[in-house]
């Protein structure tokens, strides 16, 4: 049943090529006249006086997808309601059809990591992650999109190996799928495994939508900046994906070292042709 | 200790090796641990260098291991605030750029009693060349001629 209710979720969505919305680069997503689909960092959003930018896009019928970076669901210390509130109105505010956020944890002890953090994948973390995700689901006007996230290092003593921890999770909590595809590329890479593997073993039709980004290599470790191209090697796992399975959207995040609009309008063009969906430049 | 405790504790001591000094966690690869940590530290200054521009390109390519050294065993309070410490406490040394982004700054902010940053309505201190007054949520340089 519950998975039903899922799947059903999935299929509404009709989202296509998309780009992280940032101020920064306003003026570029304003102009992408195919664009249907942005994202935008739900705790940059304050309620009280939304960037204009984005109340344009979604008057203009983009869908445009909250993404929260800063609520730990995967923390062991009850997830903030008032992040959980922050959420759910930026939501109502955009018209958003889901919700997305990560499986991580962003402080511990009072201490703000900063960044996002991976959890151990036992049965302990499992179990925080669901009553987070739950105390958040309930608080919600719209389902949620968890996704995994890179890390340059593992935690020890794992009982569950990624595919059954992500599975497990997502069947626990009635969560889609926001697979980043530069993530499975990055912590491939860096742990010495074949990405290919994992894609084969996640629940690929609960993916609402996919995320790409650049990255770069420094002393030998494989590092998801969001400020650098996306290799060609992420473009070749992106048309891996689809020719296993079709998720509704795919979207850039592109988080600084801007660059000229031209070689942005490549990057999408570029995902549009690796995934076969349609170009929006 | 409940798994839920345990997990808390095990999550505090990494957070700590990471961004505070602390010693990498039993199990945990020291390389990759000190490599995230570079890295967080990396996002940090790049986060307080976009808050703070003028005070950031006074150290030019050297920023990063600039700021770096003076955060190590100081937590983020964020960007604006971690600028604001850095700058403050080098208020002596800043170049004119930066003294007068610290000014402009310090006009429109206070530090509370529990150290929290709040807005200031008006205020009025001297800036060179003039007095900077800032009334209703905006700063405005008064030049201030010297009588022949």
């Amino acid at each position: 049943m519950a998975a039903e209710a899922v799947g059903v979720a999935v299929g509404d969505l009709d989202l296509g090529v998309g780009i992280g919305w940032r101020p920064d680069i306003a003026g570029f997503v304003a102009g992408l006249p195919g664009l249907r689909f942005a994202e935008v960092v739900a705790e940059s959003v304050n309620a009280g006086h939304p960037p204009e930018g984005l109340l344009a896009l979604r008057d203009r019928g983009v869908t445009v997808v909250p993404h929260g970076v800063r609520l730990s669901l995967g923390g062991a210390e009850p997830v903030d309601p008032q992040r959980v509130a922050h959420l759910a109105g930026c939501a109502d505010l955009l018209g958003a059809p889901l919700v997305s956020e990560h499986v991580a944890f962003v402080r511990a002890g009072g201490v703000e990591a900063g960044h996002l953090l991976p959890v151990p994948r036992t049965r302990a973390a499992l179990a925080a992650l669901t009553d987070n995700i739950a105390r958040t689901c309930a608080e919600l006007p719209v389902p949620l999109a968890l996704e995994p996230i890179a890390a340059l290092f593992d935690w020890p003593d794992a009982e569950y190996d990624e595919a059954d921890f992500l599975t497990e999770l997502l069947e626990r909590t009635d969560a889609m799928l926001l697979l980043d595809v530069a993530n499975v590329y990055a912590n491939a890479r860096n742990r010495g495994e074949d990405p290919l593997a994992l894609l084969d073993r996640l629940p690929l039709e609960r993916i609402a939508y996919v995320h790409v980004a650049g990255g770069a290599e420094h002393e030998g470790l494989y590092h998801d900046t969001h400020t650098d191209p996306v290799p060609a090697e992420v473009l070749a796992l992106v048309k891996e994906l689809y020719a296993r399975h079709r998720p509704p959207g795919l979207l850039l995040e592109r988080d600084g070292r801007y660059p000229p609009a031209g070689e942005l309008r490549d990057e999408l063009d570029a995902l549009a042709a690796a995934s076969g969906l349609p170009r929006v430049t | 200790m409940t798994p839920r405790e345990d997990l808390a504790a095990a999550q505090a001591a990494l957070v700590a090796a990471l961004v505070a000094g602390g010693p990498t966690p039993a199990g945990f690869d020291p390389i990759r641990v000190a490599a995230a940590a570079r890295a967080l530290m990396g996002k940090r200054a790049g986060e307080v260098a976009r808050a703070w521009p003028s005070l950031a390109a006074v150290h030019g390519a050297r920023w990063m291991a600039v700021f770096a050294e003076w955060a190590r065993d100081r937590p983020a309070r964020g960007a604006r605030l971690d600028g604001w410490d850095f700058a403050r406490a080098h208020r002596d040394s800043l170049p004119p750029a930066a003294a007068l982004e610290l000014l402009m700054w310090e006009a429109a902010w206070r530090q509370s009693g529990d150290g929290a940053p709040r807005r200031r309505h008006f205020s009025t201190s001297t800036a060179p060349g003039g007095v900077l007054v800032r009334m209703f949520g905006r700063s405005r340089l008064i030049p201030l001629r010297s009588r022949p």
